[in-house]
């Protein structure tokens, strides 16, 4: 059971200092009971305050980081299994891999193809952020090391899947700065890996053939001393590597497994055999089943689209919509003099309203309004969308680039029409249907009547 | 002759002819000889769904006669009175069987006999939808041809499947009138006895749409009476046939409505309810279907202007207005009562005093709109929830404005309305079909006054409408938690909070603020499967903190399990939750041992170091938070607010606007539970200060009574 | 110590919902454990892939789909040739062309549709409406009572008709019913409980609880599904038991991932049918893992990934 800001509070030191960067000891204990600091940001608990608070208040799943400088991720620190119970914290990374048993044109090609996809989807940059780099079995030293060497050169964090301490020494000291993670550990090398790893200062993957053996390995590791680990959950078959991934994380969320408290990683290289559409499935699932890393054959943008859309709706605070930039948007070709149409900023109604309008194939301007991320009834509830704030936008922003002075205005909202009216001389306004997919057959009504 | 002797003989009669008619058609055709009704897989369906007994050969149909016989009990009982109707029921069913042995073809057009499963089938979908809203029994014959005419289409036009039995059916084709399944009007049979063909509809539709298992009677009976709007109008004289085949139709639930006085009148028959006597043939419709309570969805507004929601942002402004009623200028008002059923007349509207036509352009005028209202489960509560969609209805008349509740409303008619003939009456119609649709499940009836000369209106507004609302005011502000018996539960922001759970009491309105007791009474009762549940008291746990273990079994099961208990009264003890929505969030300020309160339009900071927005990440979403709460502003000045904790003493923070909306009620529940003068003054405000020890030192200064109190933790 | 496993196996459990006839017959749900988490305990029937065709014929369907069906002229044909589809397990038929704001075909037309189609094919079969609630109330009342004695799954019944499709197919015509609410799993709990009030049984009830294309607003489809199911196993909640049916592809076809052609997308996405497949593969793929017991897929691609994608899992 978790402690509650108020139990925290207790023990605090009541000060109201501000020196742990809150305003309040009250709003500082909020925020460590939410999870959202770490006690020891406040130098004034007690010594017994902190023993008997620390315990309590550390995280079920420790936030695992990798990467160097502007490359730096976040791993793991979830504290629940689904995300209506609470916002996920650290988003599902993906990398690219690229292995020794490639020859050197294929692996240029893959590793040309990691920057290829970058682009930004609602306000969120959305690119291949690591790559994975495979040692075979039995492989040369040098030649992993200039593997990895290349896939340095991309300036991504690199995770480096090598089961051979050679390699592994070979590889950190190519590119141990940037902070890769050292895939390495078994149940027959953990303590040699560890010791590598922690010597490079990098994060330590830990692999093994069953859940079993890995909660076994990385009671070892914890108990040598090293914490700084992710669990590489990948396992022969798909279904055995649901399993792993559901357990690592059910384990340590719902069941107080600290053991199992860490980020994982899911290779869908080893699962997919080659099946690109499989692997799009695979994908899919271990992004929403607790995969912090997937490592995929190759980010191209048919597997790009689909899966950074998924990761961005599974990673938005549940009580918070997702929003969309306000502004003009042009659909259908639409130009200065076709009609405007307006709605709020909430994405769910943006992408059923942008989708009839472009299946009316009528051209129209939707006017984005910033109604807080609300939906219509909800932000005209709240008086975010009212006919002030409507006017105001539509003569600061629309006015001075669209001619048209035709206003369709959300049905939900028909009582704003005299209002805006009157507050926006010059406009018609116009009061589009109650729902969204009524709008096809009304814009079509509307040019057929050449109204547009 | 009693009830009892008209029944007991009728059926003795159809007994005596059935046993006849078997005996005859077994001395032709043996025993053995099959007899079925076409196209069914229901065998006898009358007989079958009442005994579970299929018959196939005559030889079984005479057994089954003796099986009849045992429900004819000659006590003089109702129940006798029932089991003779059905009793009789089956027997026609026998004879009218025995019509098609041999392969007969015994009806033909327009008579239907017996009727399909087939058809059934088709026309059970539209009676399940509501699509038929009900199914008439026409049996007898009717005053005159032009009657029976004028009766069955007033049922047509209703949407009413209509059966015929008798010489009703040579009236209509006198007049030449269209019948058949596709128009909804079914000529059964000429004999009486063929209106089991109609009962034999409703019987298959309980076993095939109500899964009644053949030879459940009471369930079939049941499922008759919950789900068969079928009504019987038996007209001209009855005899004692037609009273025991109506007596079988009140045994599934059917009522009767006659125009036979002096026979009803002779018996002394008294079946409330079920056999109703209703002279004029006019008034056979309603009759028949409020005594069914059958509601007929009104699809179209009699008035001549449009009417959508697309019209409710109209602004009318002085330049092209008709005629203007402006309650803040003269006497307007608009107001629904309850009534008792004798008192309203169904869709009556009447306009008392000058028409829209005798004003002149552009005047103000005033104008009183009274709504009565009626019905078998309406409530006075429901009268303001009625009230209050005024606006919104009034509103979507094409060229009306509407503004304000009460008598402080403001009403605009523009010229484009009155030119296409808009006029006082048309406001009736809108509000009469509105509340009928809006509102079916509980108005069984309505009627609209409209009153626009001045004495009128100023008496309406002084004398009847401002004590009203004084009361209902009085009402809502005395209304205590312990003064009901139930609470509710609303959950209809789960989409964005999916494990809270409002639990809404009359001292404790919903988070958001929107949704009172009141409100969420009525929302039960207009939709019993919607947001808003009934949740019980009667097991209380803890009265201090105020916990149920009713209340909690309700916010376990409709949070999905995700809360175990709440308390009603506690910020500090299993507080309820806070879902997305709430007005206001109160929060603990632990060097002054009370809560600030921040409201959701307030975004400046708060002694606690947390803006609204900051506390509402960290308290909303359904989970509990010790210390902090969402609450609806009305919520502050409640003797309830943390009660647990000494109540509004508490309070040592509130914004000034929000300060300024609670001041009086807040000042007035403090004087009561404290005996403290001027109590909100005592209370800081972001213009005071927004530091914790500038707080203490504002409070101290002024005595603020939390600084004594039991330490909150 | 070794690892202490904790299954999640609940006593309750999802109904069983059979469709289809004869050697073809498919049966929906049953699970007591969470999605595919077959170490936990048993997940029932393993999910069920559907093809779906529209009344509509090959209008406007990507290139490989068209490819497909070649040389089918008939909706029979084409009805066949998608129950023999690799991967699939019963038949979608969807009838666009109802749709009043469309193409507005009429009631007569489309059930000729329904009929050619059910003849043609011996595979389970699904009937979805035009999306016009009122007609659908006619149309899906209508295919009841044309398949009958088929156990055919009539989609949609929603808030606005489900007293027709409810007793229509529920009750005159003993066909199952599918209710259909927008994301939210109150509106879903409250439209099971009206459709049962009508008489029709909670074990004739397959739920679409709504749907949206990974992207667009999905953050609530997957909650919506993650409550669902952990209402219905971990509160025995009765009237959130159905199994659930979600089609996929009248979504993710629409999207302009699905619709933009390398021409005129941005730069460098791609082939568009590529981009096509990996939106319907992958929002299939979400579904199935948050708890849908059967998907609606319509590229043969896509419906051979998804089959194998269960196989593998289940």
């Amino acid at each position: 059971m978790a402690l509650t800001g108020i139990q925290i509070f207790k023990l605090s030191p009541k000060k109201n200092c501000k020196e742990c960067g809150s305003p309040t000891c009250m709003a500082f204990c909020m925020k460590v009971a939410q999870g959202a600091v770490d006690i020891s940001a406040c130098p004034h608990f007690s010594p017994e305050a902190m023993a008997q608070l620390s315990e309590a208040t550390a995280p079920p799943m420790k936030t695992i980081k990798f990467g160097a400088g502007e490359n730096e991720y976040s791993l793991g620190g979830e504290t629940v299994l689904y995300r209506h119970e609470k916002t996920f914290v650290s988003k599902t990374r993906y990398a690219a891999a690229v292995c020794t048993c490639m020859d050197d044109a294929e692996v240029d090609a893959k590793l040309a193809a990691v920057p290829a996809v970058d682009y930004e989807r609602i306000g969120e940059r959305m690119f291949t952020e690591a790559i994975f780099v495979n040692a075979e079995e039995g492989v040369d030293a040098a030649k992993y090391a200039a593997l990895v060497t290349k896939a340095a050169a991309v300036n991504r964090p690199l995770i480096l899947n090598v089961k051979d301490a050679e390699a592994a020494k070979a590889a950190l000291a190519v590119c141990k700065d940037a902070k890769p993670i050292l895939n390495a550990a078994t149940a027959a090398n953990a303590a040699e890996m560890s010791a590598i790893a922690t010597e490079a200062g990098v994060v330590l993957g830990v692999s093994g053939t069953s859940v079993d053996e890995l909660y076994d390995t990385v009671t070892a590791l914890e108990a040598a001393g090293n914490k700084n680990l992710v669990i590489d959950v990948t396992m022969d078959t798909i279904k055995a590597t649901y399993e792993a991934a559901v357990e690592v994380r059910r384990a340590a969320l719902k069941n107080n497994d600290r053991t199992f408290g860490y980020p994982s990683i899911v290779n869908l290289v080893k699962l997919s055999g080659g099946d690109a559409a499989l692997e799009q499935a695979l994908a899919a699932a271990f992004t929403m089943k607790y995969g912090s890393i997937v490592v995929v054959s190759e980010m191209d943008y048919a597997m790009a689209l689909p899966l950074y859309g998924l990761r961005q709706n599974l990673f938005t605070d549940p009580q918070k919509p997702m929003k969309v930039e306000p502004g003009i948007y042009p659909l259908n070709g639409a130009d200065e003099n076709s009609i405007c149409l307006t709605t709020v900023d909430f994405a769910l109604t943006y992408f059923l309203v942008s989708g009839e309008l472009e299946r009316s194939g009528v051209p129209v301007n939707l006017v984005i309004q910033d109604a807080g991320g609300l939906s219509v009834l909800t932000s005209w509830a709240a008086g975010k969308l009212s006919s002030t704030s409507v006017s105001d936008f539509m003569k600061e922003k629309v006015e001075p680039t669209i001619k048209n002075r035709k206003l369709i205005i959300p049905g939900k909202v028909a009582v704003l029409k005299g209002d805006i009216e009157s507050k926006l001389p010059g406009w018609e306004v116009i009061v589009a249907p109650l729902e969204a997919v009524q709008l096809v057959k009304f814009l079509k009504d509307m040019q057929a009547d050449g109204q547009l | 002759m009693t009830l009892f002797d008209v029944v007991f003989s009728g059926n003795d009669t159809v007994c005596g002819l059935t046993e006849g008619a078997i005996n005859d058609a077994i001395a032709k055709y043996g025993e053995d000889k099959a007899v079925a009704l076409p196209d069914t897989a229901y065998s006898l369906p009358c007989f079958y769904a009442v005994t579970g007994t299929k018959i196939t050969t005559l030889g079984e149909m005479k057994a089954g006669l003796e099986t009849i016989k045992t429900l004819q009990g000659r006590n003089k009982r109702l129940g006798d009175v029932f089991n003779s109707g059905v009793a009789t029921a089956l027997e026609a069913e026998f004879i009218e069987t025995l019509k098609y042995i041999d392969g007969a073809q015994p009806y033909e057009a327009p008579c239907s006999g017996h009727v399909s499963d087939a058809i059934i089938r088709e026309l059970g979908v539209p009676l399940v939808t509501g699509d038929i809203p009900g199914v008439a029994v026409i049996l007898g014959k009717a005053p005159t041809a032009d009657d029976a005419v004028a009766l069955v289409k007033s049922y047509q036009a209703q949407g009413i499947l209509v059966t015929l039995v008798g010489d009703v059916i040579d009236q209509l084709m006198e007049k030449g009138y269209k019948t058949g399944a596709n128009v909804r009007v079914i000529p059964l049979g000429k004999d009486v006895t063929a209106v089991v063909h109609v009962v034999s509809i409703a019987v298959r539709a309980a076993l095939i749409f109500g899964n009644i298992e053949p030879g459940d009677a009471a369930g079939l009976m049941k499922y008759t009476f919950e789900r068969v709007p079928a009504f019987v109008n038996a007209l001209g004289a009855l005899n004692p046939i037609v009273v025991a085949a109506g007596a079988g139709a009140i045994a599934l639930g059917f009522p009767v409505v006659t125009n036979d006085v002096e026979t009803a009148a002779a018996v002394n028959i008294k079946v409330p309810k079920s056999l109703i006597v209703q002279p004029d043939i006019e008034k056979f419709n309603a009759t028949s279907l409020e005594a069914r309570d059958i509601k007929i969805k009104i699809t179209n507004i009699d008035i001549p202007v449009a009417f959508a929601s697309a019209f409710e942002g109209e602004i009318i402004r002085k330049g092209d207005m008709q005629v203007e009623f402006d309650g803040s200028r003269v006497d307007c008002v608009e107001l629904v009562q309850m009534k008792e059923m004798a008192e309203v007349e169904d869709h009556k509207i009447e306009v008392i005093g000058p028409d829209f036509d005798e004003m002149p352009v552009g005047s103000k005028q005033q104008i009183a709109y009274v709504v009565e209202v009626a019905g078998k489960n309406m409530q006075a509560d429901f009268e303001p929830v009625f009230e209050r969609k005024f606006h919104a209805y009034v509103n979507c008349i094409e060229g009306v404005m509407h503004t304000g509740q009460r008598d402080m409303i403001r009403v605009r008619i523009s010229k484009d309305a009155y030119e296409a003939g808009f006029r006082a009456k048309h406001i009736g119609e809108v509000l009469y079909a509105q509340i009928k649709n809006e509102f079916d499940a509980v108005v069984d009836r309505c009627q609209v006054k409209i009153y626009t000369k001045p004495e009128d209106c100023t008496k309406i507004r002084h004398e009847v409408a401002i004590p009203t609302f004084d009361k209902r005011d009085e009402r809502l502000a005395s209304m205590t938690d312990e003064a009901v018996d139930v609470y509710y539960s609303c959950i209809m922001c789960q989409a964005f909070s999916p494990s809270h759970v409002c639990v809404v009491t009359p001292e404790r309105l919903g988070l958001c603020g929107a949704v009172s007791w009141f409100d969420a009474k009525a929302t039960n009762q207009l939709d019993p499967a919607g947001p808003c549940q009934v949740i019980t008291k009667e097991k209380l746990i803890d009265e201090r903190i105020g916990e149920y273990e009713d209340v909690n079994e309700a916010v376990r099961k409709f949070s999905q399990g995700a809360l175990e208990d709440v308390s009603l009264y506690s910020i500090m003890e299993k507080p309820m939750t806070s879902c997305g929505c709430f007005e206001c969030i109160c929060g603990i300020e632990p060097f002054t041992n009370g809560v600030c309160i921040a409201n959701r339009e307030y975004v400046g900071g708060t002694p606690l170091g947390m803006t609204f927005n900051e506390l509402a990440s960290m308290t909303g979403g359904g989970v509990q938070t010790p210390g902090f709460m969402g609450h609806g502003k009305h919520f502050i000045a409640s003797k309830k607010f943390m009660k647990a904790e000494g109540g509004v003493a508490r309070i040592v923070w509130l914004p000034k606007d929000l300060k300024e909306q609670v001041r009086d009620n807040l000042n007035k529940t403090a004087k009561e539970l404290y005996g403290i003068d001027n109590f909100v003054d005592m209370i800081a405000d972001e213009t005071i200060t927004t530091d914790p020890e500038e707080l203490v030192g504002y409070l101290t200064e002024k005595g603020h009574p939390a600084l004594t109190m039991d330490p909150m933790m | 110590m070794p690892f202490n496993r904790k299954p999640q196996k609940f006593s309750a459990s999802i109904n069983e919902v059979e469709i289809g006839t004869g050697d073809k017959v498919i049966k929906l749900g049953g699970a007591s454990v969470f999605p595919f988490y077959t170490f936990d305990g048993s997940i029932g029937n393993a999910p069920k892939v559907g093809v779906e065709i529209s009344d509509m014929g090959l209008e406007g369907e990507p290139a490989g789909v068209k490819e497909y069906y070649a040389g089918c002229t008939t909706m029979g044909e084409i009805a066949k040739k998608a129950a023999e589809m690799e991967g699939a397990d019963f038949v979608a038929l969807r009838l666009d062309g109802g749709d009043p704001n469309g193409v507005n075909k009429s009631i007569e037309e489309l059930i000729a549709v329904v009929k050619e189609v059910a003849d043609a094919i011996d595979a389970p079969l699904v009937v979805e409406g035009c999306k016009n609630a009122e007609k659908d109330g006619e149309l899906l009342t209508k295919a009841a009572e044309a398949l009958q004695g088929r156990n055919v799954l009539l989609m949609s019944a929603k808030e606005e008709n489900y007293k027709a499709v409810g007793a229509a197919a529920g009750l005159a015509y003993n066909q199952k019913v599918g209710a259909e609410s927008a994301v939210d799993i109150n509106l879903a709990k409250q439209l099971n409980v009206v459709t049962t009030q009508l008489g029709v049984k909670a074990e004739s009830i397959v739920m679409n609880v709504g749907t949206a294309t990974v992207g667009y607003g999905y953050d609530y489809v997957i909650s919506t599904l993650d409550r669902i199911r952990a209402a219905a196993l971990t509160q025995d909640d009765k009237m959130l038991q159905m199994p659930i049916i979600t089609p996929v592809a009248s979504e993710t076809w629409g999207v302009k991932e699905s619709t933009a052609d390398e021409a005129d997308a941005p730069e460098g996405w791609g082939d568009v049918e590529k981009r096509g497949v990996s939106m319907e593969v992958q929002t299939a793929a979400a579904d199935l893992v948050s708890g849908s017991d059967a998907v609606i897929l319509k590229h043969p691609a896509s419906i051979a990934a998804i089959a194998k994608f269960i196989k593998e899992l289940a």
